[in-house]
């Protein structure tokens, strides 16, 4: 939400110095540009005559399905943006306890290690997400040849990471992880 | 902002002295640090509502992560009176056995 701000600021402060600058243009009547040209130059009579029709349309509930689509739409998006916008930023450190945090590189490094103790695996990458709350989401991707048994590592894989963590008192809150076959060619280890 | 840094210095004394600390940490996003006129205090973060300690701990653990973290916020208690301390473990420094 803070890039799509930046960008709403930018394009809205962008539009009051364009408006500025014409507004110093016709009130000194600078190269010809006179005040009194102003609303017809913008057509501002349209878009008055516009905006009075569609009102008076809204208000005798005369409005035709692609203008009620248009204002749900436009209703949905008000309602998804504020929802954003009230929304708490997710936080960048893992909470562990109470004023006691650590860094998601951290806890994202030692699930990595403790996955590749496992002799099948050749490869593997931990993604790590911080939460509000006390301990870290976890998800292994672990790269193992074709034809080992997957269900086997799955379980092995999780019980030792989940062990190393324990052991160094990283809170989990959820840990997944994916066995996926590779090309030991592909891996970064090919034999383990 | 004097007093601010005395106590970034103090507690950063404090801090370093505790066994499986190995370092203070320089802060991830931005510098974690304590500034005052042409001096800065890095790894320790001194605001109005709180105190912010980035640790490297020492790597093997002699205790979880979170004892270290108590442990030093205990020692740092006497320091900062009422203000709440977080610590921030920003990194492990894997340490090689001295006596091989």
């Amino acid at each position: 939400m803070k890039v799509f701000n930046r960008i709403i600021i930018i394009l809205l402060l962008a539009g009051l110095f364009i408006l500025g600058v014409f507004t110093v243009l016709y009130s000194f009547d600078i190269a010809g540009y006179q005040l009194a040209d102003l609303p017809s130059t913008l057509r501002l009579n349209d878009l008055y005559e516009g905006s009075r029709g569609f009102f008076r349309d809204v208000e005798r509930g005369n409005l035709d399905v692609l203008d009620v689509a248009t204002l749900v739409v436009i209703t949905l998006l008000g309602l998804l943006l504020l929802f954003l916008e009230l929304k708490p930023p997710t936080p960048q450190r893992v909470l562990m306890q109470r004023g006691a945090y650590i860094t998601r590189s951290t806890v994202k490094d030692e699930a990595t290690v403790a996955a590749m103790q496992k002799p099948e695996v050749l490869e593997a990458n931990a993604d790590v997400k911080a939460q509000r709350k006390p301990g870290a989401k976890v998800d292994i991707k672990a790269s193992v040849r074709r034809g080992e048994n997957v269900r086997d590592i799955q379980s092995g894989v999780q019980d030792r990471v989940q062990q190393h963590l324990d052991r160094m008192g990283i809170p989990v809150d959820n840990l997944k992880v994916e066995i996926v076959e590779s090309d030991p060619r592909e891996t970064r280890a090919r034999l383990r | 902002m004097a007093g601010e840094l005395q106590l970034a210095r103090a507690v950063s004394e404090a801090v370093l002295a505790i066994s499986g600390v190995h370092s203070l940490g320089m802060g991830r996003y931005a510098e974690a640090a304590t500034y005052g006129a042409g001096e800065k205090v890095i790894g320790v973060v001194v605001s109005p509502d709180e105190v912010r300690v980035h640790i490297v701990a020492r790597y093997p653990l002699a205790e979880p992560i979170p004892i270290l973290a108590e442990r030093i916020r205990e020692r740092v208690a006497s320091r900062v009176g009422l203000l709440p301390t977080t610590v921030v473990v920003e990194d492990l420094q894997i340490m090689l056995d001295e006596s091989l």
